[in-house]
């Protein structure tokens, strides 16, 4: 036996017991070093716990998994909540999509970061559009300094418009935002004029024959002169004649509007159109204006016959009015059947109507031309009583004018249901030569 | 590198949308100062007027910005076509303006004078296709569509017309002493400024389709001028050449 052996022999169980010492020694440490780590992900997942201000677990022992627990549970309640928002926001967004108004929301850098579909007009917008942007970007500007701010804007268009737009700051948790409001008050501002020019002209229309009369009546009183008594009275008459004209047409109009068709009933077109004819013929002949007719004699619609003769008259009386006198000028009156209307139209060659009054000479005493109104002596109510009776009748009115080259009337009617059932007049969409047209010429 | 190209596009987009903002205001100015004259509005035409300043003022801080570009950022091609482009359109419009503030001048001019019918009729007619070409150039300004552009000469023809039979109708309102002189060389000259305002969208359209293909109409006047003049130094060379 060497003296190595022997040392080998003796050392054997020290080597074996010191790799145990070591195994074990590793095991404590991997162990104390878990422990550390569950301690660290606790204190970690305690703070968590605090910073979101959940509830701190009351039970499940000291170890992570109750807080995770905890973490988890507010992980499922937030998506729930998320969907939530997100519908809320859905809802939101197609509210103010239904908005008529334009509604934008800046960030403080003055970027859109919200709007609705009314406001995609005015991003990167042309013509009339791109000076309402300008508008909001510069009301925007004021709104971003704290300073809520509004500016009415006229725009001619066409179509012409005024539109509101409105900006206000929003204070909120990430800094000063702002929201713009575009408001189109166009129709608000139509009717708002409407509403003050027939006061205006109802209390002028009655009111100043009425003073003509008085004073007309006072100067008669100190008259002795027989001739000039003899004109004033004249004057007094035509006056009084002209207040009730008004008052006549006042009625017409106020009975047209409550009475709607009663008991609509077969109306010629042809029997109507030659009686309003025969209303406006001393008018025409007088201002040396022919009228011609073409109307075929088996159109008809259902409706109220005294209705459309007023409605009809009164667009020939304005033809006839409003034609250039001794100009040989023509009005013509046509009617044809077109799919399952009877299309009425009534054109002059007068002097036309301007553009822009177009949309409003169907307003009661709605005048284009006061000093030519006062002299052709109509009562301004003669297209209010048009539109009137076409809405009566389910119809509708259009109009085509050009100053200096006249106006085009059109009236659509809902043809009589007989007629088209049987196929005959009204159905027919090409107005071929008719059978017994009416030919009428003044 | 990016970052600059990317601020650069960012300022041709703000020249852009600037130059579409000046051309709202003249075809603003269109139906505004045509209503003024029909309507005998005199404090419509103090107003229009005045809101020349703010086309003014516009019109000189597009300028400032595309000579700020031009300067720093030295664009080439496309980019110094579509800024040399800006800078020619901010003069049409403004220019374009001033033709309507001359229509509102010449309003009070004639304030009270009677228009007939047609002549009115014509006057609202003519506003109307005016305003129609402005929007047009700037729709083809805006899309890049130099086919629109190159159209614009042709859709003027409707105004030019409207002005012959405009002119038509002074003589003839003047022969029957329905219109006196003054307000007929008046009408005249408002007949002009519609006319003229015709040819400056027509102008806007040429320097359109100069910014989508770089080709102007005075370049084929410049050819042929070109070519005529090689032609004529060829056959004094072929003179010489024989001479001897």
């Amino acid at each position: 036996m060497t003296l190595g052996s022997v040392v080998a022999a003796a050392e054997g169980p020290l080597v074996a017991a010191a790799v145990v010492a070591v195994l074990l020694a590793a095991a404590v440490a991997w162990k104390l070093g878990v422990r550390a780590e569950r301690r660290r992900q606790r204190a970690r997942l305690v703070e968590s716990v605090r910073r979101l201000d959940l509830p701190a677990p009351t039970a499940g022992g000291d170890g992570p998994e109750p807080l995770v627990a905890v973490l988890e549970r507010a992980v499922r309640d937030l998506r729930a909540e998320g969907s939530v928002s997100a519908e809320a926001r859905a809802r939101l967004q197609e509210a103010l999509d239904a908005l008529p108004q334009a509604v934008l929301i800046v960030d403080d850098a003055g970027v859109v970061v919200d709007r609705n579909a009314a406001a995609e007009a005015f991003v990167a917008a042309r013509h009339s559009d791109a000076l309402v942007e300008a508008a909001v970007g510069e009301l925007v500007d004021a709104a971003l300094r704290g300073e809520p701010a509004s500016r009415t804007i006229d725009l001619f268009g066409p179509p012409r418009r005024v539109v509101a737009v409105t900006t206000a700051p929003l204070e909120s948790g990430v800094g000063r935002t702002a929201v713009a409001v575009v408001d189109d008050i166009t129709e608000r501002r139509r009717l708002e004029a409407v509403r003050t020019d027939f006061v205006a002209n109802i209390s002028h229309e009655l009111k100043t024959p009425v003073g003509a009369i008085g004073l007309l009546a006072e100067t008669l009183e100190a008259e002795e002169d027989r001739e000039v008594t003899e004109r004033l009275a004249q004057r007094i008459q035509d006056e009084a004649h002209r207040v009730g004209r008004t008052i006549e047409d006042l009625l017409e109009l106020s009975r047209i509007e409550l009475g709607q068709v009663v008991a609509p009933e077969p109306v010629s077109i042809g029997d109507v159109v030659q009686e309003a004819i025969a209303r406006i013929r001393p008018a025409a002949e007088q201002a040396r204006v022919t009228v011609t007719a073409d109307v075929p004699a088996d159109l008809t619609i259902d409706g109220d016959r005294r209705q459309l003769t007023s409605a009809l008259s009164n667009l020939l009386d304005n033809a006839v009015k409003y034609s250039e006198p001794d100009s040989a000028a023509s009005v013509e009156i046509r009617a044809v059947g077109r799919d399952r209307d009877v299309v009425i139209t009534v054109a002059d060659h007068g002097i036309g109507i301007p553009t822009r009054d177009i949309e409003r000479v169907f307003e009661r005493f709605y005048r284009v031309d006061q000093a030519r109104s006062r002299q052709t002596g109509g009562t301004g109510l003669g297209l209010a009583i048009v539109r009137h009776v076409v809405a009566n009748h389910h119809g509708s009115v259009e109009v085509e004018s050009r100053l200096g080259e006249g106006s085009r009337f059109t009236l659509i009617l809902p043809a009589s249901p007989a007629a088209d059932d049987t196929g005959q007049g009204p159905a027919d969409p090409v107005p071929a030569p008719t059978p017994d047209p009416i030919p009428e010429r003044l | 590198m990016a970052e600059q190209r990317k601020t650069f596009h960012q300022e041709l987009d703000e020249i852009r949308d600037e130059i579409v903002q000046l051309a709202a205001l003249v075809s603003e100015f269109i139906p505004r100062g045509t209503e003024v004259l029909l309507a005998n509005d005199m404090q419509g035409a103090l107003s229009l007027i005045e809101a020349d300043d703010e086309l003014d003022a516009l019109t000189l801080r597009i300028e400032e910005q595309c000579y700020h570009v031009l300067a720093l950022q030295q664009p080439m091609a496309s980019d110094l076509r579509s800024i040399v482009t800006a800078v020619w359109l901010t003069g049409e419009l403004e220019r374009s303006g001033d033709l309507m503030v001359n229509v509102a001048k010449a309003a009070r001019r004639i304030y009270g004078a009677a228009l007939g019918p047609r002549l009115r009729g014509l006057i609202e007619r003519m506003g109307e296709e005016a305003a129609r070409l402005m929007k047009l150039a700037i729709d083809a300004y805006v899309e890049r569509n130099a086919s629109l552009g190159a159209a614009l000469d042709d859709i003027d023809d409707t105004l030019d017309q409207l002005h012959r039979d405009y002119i038509e109708a002074i003589f003839e309102a003047h022969a029957t002493h329905d219109l006196g002189l003054q307000p007929a060389v008046q009408l005249a000259l408002i007949g002009r400024y519609y006319e003229r305002i015709g040819d400056h969208a027509v102008n806007i359209g040429q320097r359109v389709q100069y910014m989508v293909t770089g080709w102007l109409p005075e370049q084929t006047g410049a050819a042929r001028l070109q070519a005529r003049t090689d032609g004529e130094d060829k056959a004094a060379d072929a003179g010489e050449t024989a001479a001897p």
